[in-house]
């Protein structure tokens, strides 16, 4: 009898860890994030989609902001999945670099800016709960990783596009 | 001549039943499943006499497009087709979720299809009506068409009042929209991690992954092996569905660094290392989302697999000096 109370508290236990688990993430990340994101919806809205449309196409024409400036304009105001229709505004040669560069951008956005992508925030959150857990701000992680981001996204669009540009010309010369 | 089918949900599936008959514009089944041909799509194709395709590697225009398969988990696949009104078959039984999830109809969309739910139909098949696109847009057109009514001469109290009207309309409409996702997207994935988390460090299985983790996720030269195992052009694309897999690793570093098995320091360049796949799964349906042409989307997915290859290392190494002074003790 001894054994089997036993077994059954720790078969509980396991879900009673979970449990404290769920009410800790509900009360400490949920109130602030519902805030944030309704926040940051709001800003979108008022702004609205066609101003960000005429101003992102501007900068899609220079390479440096090409994969910088108008992949985070995208993923900020169109967010994750949206966000890849920006790529009507360039040339076709252009349009693998810039999905790239856009969807790498999803996750390092979420450390400030959770709307953009709040299906996949435990990318960086449960990377972040952890650094909570030994009372470590989280504000230092959380810039940094968007700057990262930005270089790592800029560098890929710029790899890209001219992988993209040796693999078009080999077969162009692979039909003539 | 082609056929029609029926195909239902799957014992745990969502919506339809659909029935697909492919025309001579519209002929093509094609898979999204991460490469290759899906065996659902290519029973689809045998019954109904359509042409399978790995949307893959080649691209479709939307126009000849009769039905596509995906395998999405919930995030992005799943409604980014029904959002342009082309009939969805998914493998994996999901339901309205996602942030498209207001897209995903019964008469566009089917779930957790297995080949036994599809059979041969007799009878008229329907066309997809692309008719409830203009409804889909609702409460945001809605409120701009009566912002847009002709402008007879209105005093400045009026103008004030409308224009408070609409920004608080707004405020209220992201409050609204926030707490959707909040229960579509972020509780159910809490309470899956928090499940996770739970059984893991109770019961033992926590040491044995911190074991094997720590080690490698702790040092520079095991973060980059882990970013070019990711990042490898057969495996990114299998890696990737919504994020689940670097999710969920992202939540055993995160255990392991609030343990102390892993150094603090480490968590910027972590945070590259598990994800170099990101989105590799999703770059035909990302392309096509950018009005890319066929070609382009042929030549774009090797492309930007072979990329990742070489920049997943480099964003750990990037990651790695920016994170010079950061959490030093």
């Amino acid at each position: 009898m001894d054994i089997l109370a036993k077994i059954a508290e720790g078969f509980i236990g396991l879900f009673q860890a979970g449990g404290e688990t769920f009410m800790g993430m509900v009360t400490g990340i949920l109130p602030t994030l519902i805030v944030l994101i309704t926040f940051v919806n709001a800003i979108i809205k008022l702004v609205g989609e066609e101003k960000v449309e005429r101003f992102a196409a501007k900068t899609s024409r220079y390479a440096i902001t090409r994969y910088t400036i108008f992949p985070v304009l995208a993923v900020f105001f169109l967010t994750n999945p949206m966000c890849y229709s920006f790529g009507k505004f360039l040339d076709e040669k252009y349009k693998p670099a810039f999905y790239d560069a856009a969807v790498s951008f999803v996750h390092p956005i979420t450390g400030l800016f959770p709307h953009a992508n709040a299906g996949e925030l435990f990318v960086y959150m449960g990377i972040a709960a952890g650094l909570q857990t030994l009372g470590l701000s989280l504000g230092e992680i959380a810039i940094r990783y968007f700057i990262v981001g930005v270089i790592v996204i800029f560098i890929r669009g710029m790899l890209t596009e001219r992988i993209y540009a040796i693999l078009v010309s080999k077969n162009q010369a692979k039909e003539a | 001549m082609y056929r029609a089918v029926k195909i239902s949900k799957g014992s745990s599936g969502w919506g339809g039943p659909l029935i697909i008959k492919p025309t001579d514009q519209k002929n093509k089944i094609v898979s999204i499943t991460g490469g290759g041909i899906d065996p659902i799509a290519e029973k689809i194709a045998e019954l109904t006499g359509g042409i399978a395709v790995d949307g893959f590697s080649k691209g479709v225009p939307e126009d000849e497009i009769a039905v596509v398969v995906v395998d999405c988990g919930g995030t992005a696949r799943c409604g980014v087709y029904p959002k342009k009104r082309i009939f969805t078959v998914n493998l994996t039984p999901v339901g309205q979720a996602g942030p498209l999830a207001s897209f995903i109809k019964e008469d566009i969309y089917v779930s957790g299809v297995k080949e036994s739910n599809i059979a041969l139909y007799d009878g008229e098949a329907p066309e997809a009506a692309p008719a409830a696109k203009a409804e889909t847009k609702s409460t945001q057109s809605q409120a701009k068409a009566a912002s847009e009514k002709p402008a007879k001469k209105v005093g400045f109290l009026t103008r004030l009042g409308k224009g408070t009207g609409k920004v608080v309309g707004d405020f209220y409409q992201a409050g609204r929209d926030t707490i959707d996702t909040v229960i579509r997207n972020i509780l159910p994935f809490i309470a899956f991690v928090t499940m996770l988390i739970g059984i893991i460090s109770k019961s033992g299985i926590g040491d044995i992954i911190a074991n094997t983790i720590s080690p490698y996720a702790g040092t520079l030269p095991g973060l980059l092996g882990i970013s070019i195992v990711c990042a490898l052009p057969f495996l990114s694309p299998l890696l990737g569905p919504g994020a689940v897999i670097a999710q969920v690793v992202g939540v055993l570093v995160g255990v392991e660094i609030g343990k102390g098995n892993i150094p603090p320091q480490y968590a910027l360049p972590a945070l590259f290392a598990i994800d170099p796949q990101v989105g590799c799964d999703f770059i035909p349906v990302g392309l096509s989302l950018g009005e890319a042409e066929p070609e382009t989307i042929e030549f774009g997915v090797p492309a930007v697999l072979f990329s990742r290859l070489i920049t997943g290392p480099l964003s750990v190494a990037i990651a790695y000096l920016f994170s010079i002074g950061l959490y030093d003790s």
